[in-house]
């Protein structure tokens, strides 16, 4: 099975770019809790809208192998 | 994630209900592209591939043409309250069928790039595609998402701020305007690369 890397780094590149940003808004919606602005299902969105992408660039990155 | 000491505790949240319902279906959608990639690539059939990059990519554009033509005017002509409205429904809905439309887009572009031998990064019309991808890639994960986050984020709030909820909508929306631009750009490249 040969590996497509260009393909491959455009997929990671994309995932990175993803999980940078989460973990900015993640960081910014946690102080938020601790103040006691937000309840815990704002967090919960939050995970979910991550597994949601994750799941959408694995499926991607899945194509990297196929070619 | 626990509640420091002290801090007043948070009301239960104000998401409205549909708004899980609008992320499974935008999930659910979003979904179908990097599928239908899936099973272009498993089937090696080009004029497949061919197929999910133009569905992909042409449905990407005219999102972003009717957000920033369409959309863009209609928010505008509204009050705060009503565009908060929109805003609770538009934002769970886009929410992962653009950026998977995004990605999907771009990635078939690789594949059928190297398919028809023209994946050469010193070509200067594969340079300039990859400049404008750059430049749609930042923007949708600079400022749509983060902006899509923050709004969700808001509306949990106990207390939310219409006012931001109304700005971060106005603004991903004027976004959506320059990609079009962006996007009416790279199909002119794409045009090229397909009859050169």
């Amino acid at each position: 099975m040969a590996l497509n890397t260009d393909a491959l780094i455009a997929v990671v590149a994309f995932a990175g770019a993803l999980l940078f940003v989460f973990g900015l808004l993640y960081r910014g919606a946690a102080g938020s809790v601790a103040r006691g602005e937000l309840g815990s299902e704002g967090i919960r969105i939050l995970r979910w809208a991550l597994l949601g992408y994750l799941a959408i660039f694995f499926v991607l990155a899945l194509t990297a192998l196929l070619t | 994630m626990a509640q420091a000491p002290g801090a007043p505790k948070a009301e239960p949240s104000k998401l409205p209900p549909f708004t899980r319902k609008l992320l499974r279906w935008s999930f659910t959608i979003g979904i179908i592209p990097p599928v239908a990639l899936v099973a272009a690539l498993a089937s090696k059939n080009v004029y497949y591939l061919d197929y999910v990059h133009v569905i992909t990519g042409g449905t990407w554009t005219g999102f972003d043409l009717y957000m920033g033509l369409v959309m863009s005017q209609i928010l505008r002509s509204l009050e705060i309250p009503a565009r908060v409205e929109i805003a609770k429904r538009l934002t769970p809905t886009t929410f992962f069928i653009i950026p998977s439309l995004a990605s999907t887009a771009i990635t078939s572009g690789i594949y059928l790039a190297q398919d028809f031998g023209k994946f050469d990064l010193g070509s200067p019309w594969i340079m300039a595609a990859g400049v404008v991808v750059l430049i749609l890639v930042a923007q949708g994960f600079g400022v749509f998402l983060p902006n899509g986050v923050r709004i969700f984020l808001e509306l949990a709030k106990s207390k939310p701020n219409v006012e931001l909820i109304s700005k971060l909508t106005i603004r991903n929306v004027r976004l959506a305007a320059s990609q079009a631009v962006f996007q009416v750009v790279i199909i002119l490249i794409m045009a090229h690369l397909a009859i050169y």
